[in-house]
């Protein structure tokens, strides 16, 4: 007989929301080809394109990112200067490798948290200005990605902080 | 109170927090301590909307990781093979070309290694070549094409250039088209040695037939065309260097999934969200590295470091050497991308301020990462050979050390011959 091990519900909400992450991560690449390359063609063989479309293209490029940037905050994939790590793995002292691990969690989650607080006052200034990003898209919508983002981020490293040994 | 949040970011620098992290918390700190609303962080992340170039950076990294992720490495190789094989040392060469082209393509990412290494190094040494002489093509090789169209951190100079705007405007393509006689000569001395080396005619030579050629086109037929859609399509004008990547990414695409139906959709899918986990990070350093960039600036803290260069260093020519230095320190250390963003704000007003051309700079800059790569004690391609082919890291020093010193002459060529990298700017 297989056990099955008892699927927790958050980890299963968690686990949905990290796949909806994925898929919108791979829909915005393709609609980003789709989109660059279609006013390629459409400009040199009809002589046309949609005129908001570059402009759509560069927003996505941020909302990728954002994304990408979220994503990589889960196993904390990030580019360091790594100079310390490297030497403090060879001393083998496990115990001073996770405290300055933690240091540095709770570094990123605390400056992240700042961002998403001082990105969120922009999006708010934009919102009330009722500015607008391309075609009938208003502008805040598209930075809304940047406090969104470094929210979950800040949230991410604030979990690696916990989570730690 | 300043000083102490300096010199707490500076620390977590070296602790290894994300760099991302240190350069907002640097920005922040800075536009707080004048005054400046933090909102203006978001506004120059924002600015990733207004710089058309950066859309090439995640439609060419995706392409490559895509290439790489195909047989695109063991088609490129039979195609070299079958068209230089028949010269002496041919597989040599072949490995220096096929490297090339494919760290251009996918970055130099260590991909070069894993994916070409792998299928280079037995075959060289079968052909003759003695396996201390493999292991350094092999890991030398990792890094070589960085100055070649499309690399990512060739572009990635461009837009931090063109971003710092010092007064002497090139277009990107001018710096594209700087590396290619740079990176011709890295392959002809490269090539000369490896034919005085073997001289003696202990290797085998193989003779050329049509055949293989056309078997091999046949093979890469789908990928053929791509190098002439790109630089076809960017030097003759036809698009911008955005649009070339557009093009690429939806070539590639086409070629790998309808074409050889070697990706699946699934395959596509893992594709598509490792490289654009590889491009978030980096765009987003790039980001928050803008908005400190501006502060730097509005601080003078480029002229400052300007003055006091030109205090003690008077010539040009000192002023290189120390830069030479300084890069392979640092290539040798730090992440190109890190190095980029961090650096090249800081080096290029003081290096315009000794009258070296922004071009010219950017092709010293990567030339030095290049050898930087491979650089012992702690260069990364060592680090990635050593555990892809399961050798002790000191035997990798000793095997690239012959390569280290001929490309180390290349690049002292490239930075004080700037002919070779300014000849088509008038």
């Amino acid at each position: 007989m297989i056990i099955v091990p008892r699927q927790d519900p958050i980890n299963s909400v968690i686990a949905f929301l990290k796949r909806c992450e994925d898929a919108l991560l791979v829909v915005l690449l393709l609609g980003m080809i789709g989109m660059a390359a279609g006013q390629v063609l459409l400009r040199n063989f009809f002589d046309s394109g949609i005129y908001w479309g570059d402009s759509a293209v560069r927003v996505i490029v941020l909302w990728v990112t954002m994304l990408g940037a979220m994503v990589a905050s889960r196993d904390d994939s990030h580019i360091r200067i790594d100079l310390v790590g490297r030497f403090l793995q060879e001393l083998d002292k496990p115990l001073l490798q996770a405290t300055a691990a933690r240091i540095n969690y709770a570094f990123t989650c605390l400056v992240l948290a700042l961002f998403s607080w001082a990105s969120g006052q922009f999006v708010y200034y934009e919102y009330v200005d009722q500015s607008i990003a391309f075609a009938t898209v208003p502008a805040w919508i598209c930075e809304a990605v940047m406090p969104f983002g470094s929210g979950i981020m800040a949230l991410r490293y604030a979990l690696h902080v916990v989570k730690l040994p | 109170m300043i000083w102490l949040g300096v010199l707490i970011i500076l620390l977590m620098a070296i602790l290894g927090a994300p760099l991302f992290a240190v350069l907002l918390a640097a920005s922040m700190l800075g536009f707080y301590s004048a005054d400046i609303d933090l909102a203006i962080v978001a506004i120059e992340l924002y600015r990733i909307v207004d710089t058309p170039l950066l859309v090439a950076l995640p439609l060419f990294t995706f392409s490559g990781y895509l290439l790489s992720e195909a047989n695109t490495s063991t088609r490129l190789v039979n195609l070299m093979q079958s068209l230089f094989g028949s010269l002496p040392s041919g597989l040599a060469i072949v490995a220096f070309v096929a490297c090339a082209v494919f760290t251009a393509l996918t970055g130099a990412s260590g991909v070069t290694i894993v994916a070409l290494g792998a299928l280079l190094l037995p075959a060289l040494r079968q052909a003759g070549f003695a396996e201390k002489f493999s292991m350094g093509l092999v890991t030398t090789s990792g890094s070589l094409g960085l100055l070649l169209v499309p690399s990512v951190p060739l572009i990635l100079y461009g837009v931090i250039a063109q971003q710092l705007d010092l007064g002497e405007p090139f277009a990107i393509v001018d710096l594209f088209v700087a590396g290619v006689a740079p990176m011709l000569l890295m392959l002809l001395m490269l090539s000369a040695w490896t034919l005085w080396r073997h001289r003696d005619g202990a290797i085998p030579r193989v003779p050329f037939k049509w055949r293989n050629v056309g078997s091999a086109l046949w093979e890469a037929r789908w990928e053929v065309p791509l190098p002439f859609v790109v630089l076809g399509g960017v030097f003759g004008g036809v698009f911008a260097i955005s649009e070339a990547a557009a093009v690429t990414a939806l070539y590639v695409v086409l070629a790998e999934v309808f074409g050889y139906r070697e990706i699946n959709l699934r395959q596509l899918a893992k594709v598509a969200r490792e490289s654009m986990v590889m491009v978030g990070g980096i765009l987003l350093i790039l980001g928050v590295a803008l908005g400190f960039t501006n502060f730097l600036v509005d601080a003078e803290v480029p002229q400052r470091l300007m003055a006091l260069m030109q205090e003690h260093i008077q010539s040009p020519l000192s002023f290189l050497l120390l830069l030479n230095v300084l890069l392979l320190v640092l290539g040798a250390m730090l992440d190109i991308f890190a190095a980029l963003v961090i650096m090249v704000p800081l080096l290029l007003p003081v290096a315009v301020g000794y009258g070296i051309h922004p071009v010219h700079l950017g092709i010293i800059f990567l030339a030095n990462m290049q050898v930087g790569y491979f650089t012992p004690p702690v260069g990364m391609n060592l680090f990635i050979a050593s555990y892809r082919f399961k050798k002790p890291l000191t035997e990798l020093y000793a095997a690239t050390l012959p390569f280290m010193l001929i490309l180390l002459l290349a690049v002292l060529i490239i930075t004080y011959v700037p002919f070779l990298s300014l000849w088509h700017m008038g």
